[in-house]
């Protein structure tokens, strides 16, 4: 008798555990695509419908993100995933969704609306896709109601390109990396401006490549204390466009967490170049570019690639300069649409509140990723 | 009930040589095929013993994190892997050192289940862990060598150790004690988890003999108890000196990884299938006899105790079980190796359901668990195919080729896309790495800050992985890292928007290479964690020495114990309704 139950209290508890594990359960220490798995709910509240349509769209799971849609036979579910996930080698095509909030905005007995904020994690960083999405009632459940951004469709047309380009004969197969029988092009920072920013000092300027061939460049900036010793160093990264075309000008940006601007007593800067080849294509074009004020301080625009062929990443590094023409702002962009031939892709440059009212004027230069090139 | 008392109890138990030859029959042909290459661990535990095997005194590894100490990780099994690599090769070293796992494995699992089961049965229940799923996905599948050394040599210890503390036995005490020691030092989890959840129930059982032996005191075995904890406990200590100094110096408190072994396997079914599923296998349908006869018989019920916590803790996150009893090891630890333990620890059951099977329907019976046990061991083995460490299989060697040469080595190098080949890639190259597999022993900020694995597998970790790829990209110049090796291309935005260029390509243009201008060469990166000498010498001499001693004392005939029995098996009568419900 003791032994029944002692083997039915293990099988009670066992199970009693699993429930508890299973309704309450915390799978934060899992993989990331799991970490918000749960047992789907009925969707028996404008909440629920959305939240499982995230976890679906978290999980890839197309088919079942999809057939929740209360709207689906406008679009069919490629159409949904090139939305989503994006398309054409885009930046969206590099990302998963890494998390994503719901908060509900109003809602009746049939119908409410519900903000979602997707989050995503993309190979060049993280950006957030916001949706206020209409949830209808269906019967004893609640469907969203996707609004589709579809992609557009290019015309055939033949388009025209005529642009320059260098090419660099190197010394031959076999020959070390790199090593080059020319001189390195000639390139030179024209303006350096470093200031305290978000508890950290940032260090702002333009590079100039002054020379008639292709320069890959980067620029290495030194934080120098009062008795010249190095502070902390680094480089330009993403913020610079590195190619530049003769006579092109890139502006940069280099962070340095942690460091106040009063520690410093000077900097050293290290512009440096390298003969690549390089061509004007693709031509992407900036257009109705618009400064923003706060509360939503920006810069908006428009960009479009002249050229025939797919630009799957375009990043847009925007300087913001105040009156006196000194640079007070370098930021950037990676709209998450691939920019297709003729078709104006949005991009937004988020500026600082206090910058934002000492902007005088502002340029934006664009540099891109087109997979083509690196196959 | 009429027709079990006219079961026949003929059978015999199974001699070990036979045991041992069907484990040579099965393992063999795997290990000589180096079926482990394509798991998880096999080529990190490689890469230490090739360290080893040019290094034996010095413990500082610079080809990882820019510098690590392999002092985090004890170090007999890879130890025993550089010693026989100046015989053989480092891979068949590696399967050799493992086949004498797996058969110490049968010895052990012989030993412990004649604590709690027949003679008869407990040759079953050896004949079973060669065949158990647990075993085989760990081989094959996850490549711990550690765990499967340590948990045989922690078997074939704890009989010894129930003979001290049930008789006194001074001999057994050595022997059990010295093989404890050299499992301490082939494995650190399975120290500090397995083998609590292995030693308690066999404490108990030695006190519940010793109660029903009118000539012992429980007094005695109180005193023992304390005095093998003491004596076991300090040698430990003092074997693996370096490794607590290097534990309590630096503890392990970068930010969690997550691991899908922690999952909840009902939630996330895919990791049920291959978290429990397949190291499980048939013996999922032991489960109500384990229960019913482990509670029935109050001998066996301390053993059914440690099987379910150790089953519970190996559900990972299915109960919330392993994260409170865990505490932040749960967030440390991988769950799979709980699941294994649960397994050992039902191998006396298994045995002895085998036995009672066989009596009942005699070669029926035998043939259909022949067949669920060889189906378990086959899905374990055949699920590194089906769900490989790495997608891809490819060669590292011309990776390797170009690091070597030109002076290339002369700065560091990461890689994207490829996987376990980093261990593969970093036996091969004199370059050394930011990146690594052993995430306790890295100390670099921009991998500990993140919650992040290997970078080279950095978006599996979603905006972690990422944030610590880019945080490294960016450091480059601090750690002269020049060369990035990318096998997917998802990864080249990233390159080309932050500054890098592609130099050249290998292995038909499958594998680029993208490098940084102007990084100066890489310097030694100096860490206090970096051992002194006379901790490299300990490191070097005491594991091994344990383990020669433990052979040594083994040899040690033993003595006879006449009375040595595990008397009849069998439940009660009113129990025996219970045990047909598995029949």
């Amino acid at each position: 008798m003791k032994g029944r139950l002692l083997a039915f209290s293990l099988a009670i508890a066992t199970v009693a555990l699993v429930v508890v594990g299973t309704l309450w359960g915390n799978q934060s220490a899992i993989s990331v695509s799991d970490a918000k798995a749960r047992l789907m709910a009925s969707s028996r509240s404008p909440q629920d419908a959305v939240t499982n349509l995230a976890l679906a769209i978290g999980r890839k799971d197309w088919k079942a993100a999809y057939a929740s849609l209360a709207n689906k036979g406008e679009f069919s579910q490629s159409e949904f995933i090139h939305d989503v996930a994006g398309n054409y080698g885009s930046l969206r095509t590099y990302a998963a969704l890494d998390g994503f909030d719901v908060k509900p905005v109003h809602a009746s007995a049939d119908e409410a609306q519900v903000r979602c904020k997707l989050r995503w994690a993309a190979v060049v960083g993280n950006f957030q896709d916001v949706r206020d999405l209409r949830v209808v009632r269906t019967g004893d459940r609640w469907q969203v109601v996707w609004p589709i951004v579809r992609e557009p469709k290019v015309p055939p047309q033949v388009i025209p390109v005529n642009y320059l380009r260098w090419d660099v004969i190197y010394r031959g197969p076999g020959d070390d990396w790199g090593a080059q029988d020319v001189e390195s092009p000639h390139v030179r920072i024209v303006a350096m401006h470093p200031v305290d920013r978000g508890g950290g000092v940032a260090v702002m300027g333009e590079l100039l490549n002054e020379d008639i061939v292709p320069a890959f460049v980067t620029v290495k900036a030194t934080l120098l204390g009062s008795k010249g010793a190095a502070i902390a160093s680094g480089d330009s990264s993403d913020k610079i466009s590195h190619v530049l075309l003769p006579k092109q000008v890139s502006p940069f940006r280099i962070d340095f967490p942690g460091i106040r601007l009063s520690q410093v007593d000077s900097v050293r800067m290290q512009p440096f170049a390298t003969l690549v080849s390089a061509s004007a294509d693709p031509v992407v074009e900036i257009e109705s570019q618009k400064l923003n004020p706060v509360p939503e301080a920006s810069l908006t625009g428009e960009l479009v690639n002249q050229s025939g062929q797919v630009v799957n990443i375009a990043h847009v590094i925007g300087t913001f300069y105040d009156n006196r023409g000194q640079i007070i702002w370098v930021g950037d962009d990676y709209p998450t649409r691939a920019l297709l031939p003729q078709e104006p892709v949005p991009f937004l440059i988020s500026l600082p509140a206090d910058v934002s009212s000492k902007v005088g004027s502002f340029r934006a230069v664009v540099s891109t990723y087109s997979l083509s090139r690196f196959q | 009930m009429a027709r079990l008392h006219h079961v026949k109890r003929t059978g015999r138990p199974i001699p070990l040589a036979i045991v041992f030859l069907v484990t040579f029959l099965i393992h063999g042909p795997l290990l000589l095929m180096k079926l482990p290459l394509k798991s998880y661990d096999t080529n990190f535990h490689i890469f230490f013993a090739s360290h080893y095997a040019h290094h034996w005194f010095d413990p500082w590894n610079p080809k990882w994190y820019a510098g690590f100490s392999q002092m985090t990780y004890p170090p007999l099994p890879q130890q025993w892997i550089a010693l026989l690599s100046h015989v053989i090769s480092l891979d068949m070293a590696y399967m050799l050192v493992q086949l004498v796992a797996i058969l110490l494995l049968a010895l052990g699992a012989y030993r412990f289940a004649a604590l709690w089961v027949d003679r008869r049965a407990a040759t079953y229940a050896a004949l079973a862990s060669v065949l158990l799923g647990s075993e085989a996905f760990l081989v094959y599948s996850a490549g711990q060598l550690s765990t499967t050394f340590a948990a045989p040599l922690y078997l074939n210890a704890l009989p010894y150790l129930y003979e001290w503390l049930r008789r006194n036995n001074w001999r057994s005490l050595l022997k059990g004690s010295a093989l404890a020691v050299a499992a301490a030092a082939a494995h650190h989890a399975t120290l500090l988890f397995g083998s609590v959840l292995f030693a308690i129930p066999v404490i108990a059982l030695a006190f519940r003999d010793v109660r029903e032996d009118t000539q012992r005191s429980e007094t005695g075995v109180v005193f023992r108890t304390l005095f093998v904890v003491i004596l076991v406990g300090i040698t430990i200590a003092v074997v693996l000196l370096p490794f607590w100094i290097a534990l309590i110096s630096y503890p392990v408190t970068q930010t969690p990884i997550p691991h899908p072994s922690r999952a909840n396997y009902i939630l996330s079914p895919q990791w049920g299938l291959n978290y429990f599923l397949v190291p499980y296998g048939a013996l999922v349908f032991a489960f109500p006899f384990i229960l019913f006869r482990g509670s029935s018989m109050s001998r066996l019920r301390p053993l059914l105790l440690g099987f379910w916590v150790a089953f519970l803790l190996g559900l990972g996150g299915t109960t919330p079980v392993a994260g409170l009893l865990l505490g932040r090891a749960f967030e440390v630890l991988t769950m799979e190796r709980f699941t294994y333990w649960a397994t050992l620890l039902a191998l006396p059951f298994v045995g002895l359901l085998a036995k009672e099977l066989i009596d009942r329907y005699q070669w029926r019976a035998a043939t259909v668990l022949v067949l669920a046990a060889g189906l378990t061991c086959s899905l374990a083995v055949a699920w590194a195919s089906y769900r490989p460490a790495d997608a891809e299989d490819f060669k590292v060697d011309t990776v390797a080729a170009w690091l070597n040469r030109d002076g290339h080595d002369r700065y560091r190098y990461v890689t994207l896309g490829f996987g376990n080949k980093i261990s593969r890639l970093a036996v091969l190259t004199d370059a050394g790495s930011v990146d690594g597999e052993w995430n306790s022993g890295r100390m670099l900020p921009e991998l500990t800050e993140h919650g992040a694995g290997a970078l080279t597998s950095s978006k599996y970790f979603g905006k972690a992985g990422l944030d610590a790829l880019i945080a490294m990209l960016q450091h480059a110049d601090r750690y002269g890292l020049k060369w990035v090796f990318v096998k997917d291309p998802f990864y080249e935005p990233l390159l080309v928007f932050s500054g890098w260029r592609r130099v050249d390509d290998l292995e038909e243009r499958t594998i680029t290479i993208w490098a940084k201008d102007d990084v100066p060469p890489a310097s030694p990166i100096s860490s206090l964690r970096e051992p002194p000498q006379w901790q490299g010498l300990l490191w070097g001499i005491l594991p091994m020495a344990s383990c020669l001693l433990a052979m040594l004392l083994v040899l040690i005939p033993d003595r006879r114990w006449v009375e040595h029995e595990v008397i009849d098996h069998s439940p009660p009568e009113e129990n025996l309704a219970l045990g047909r419900l598995i029949s």
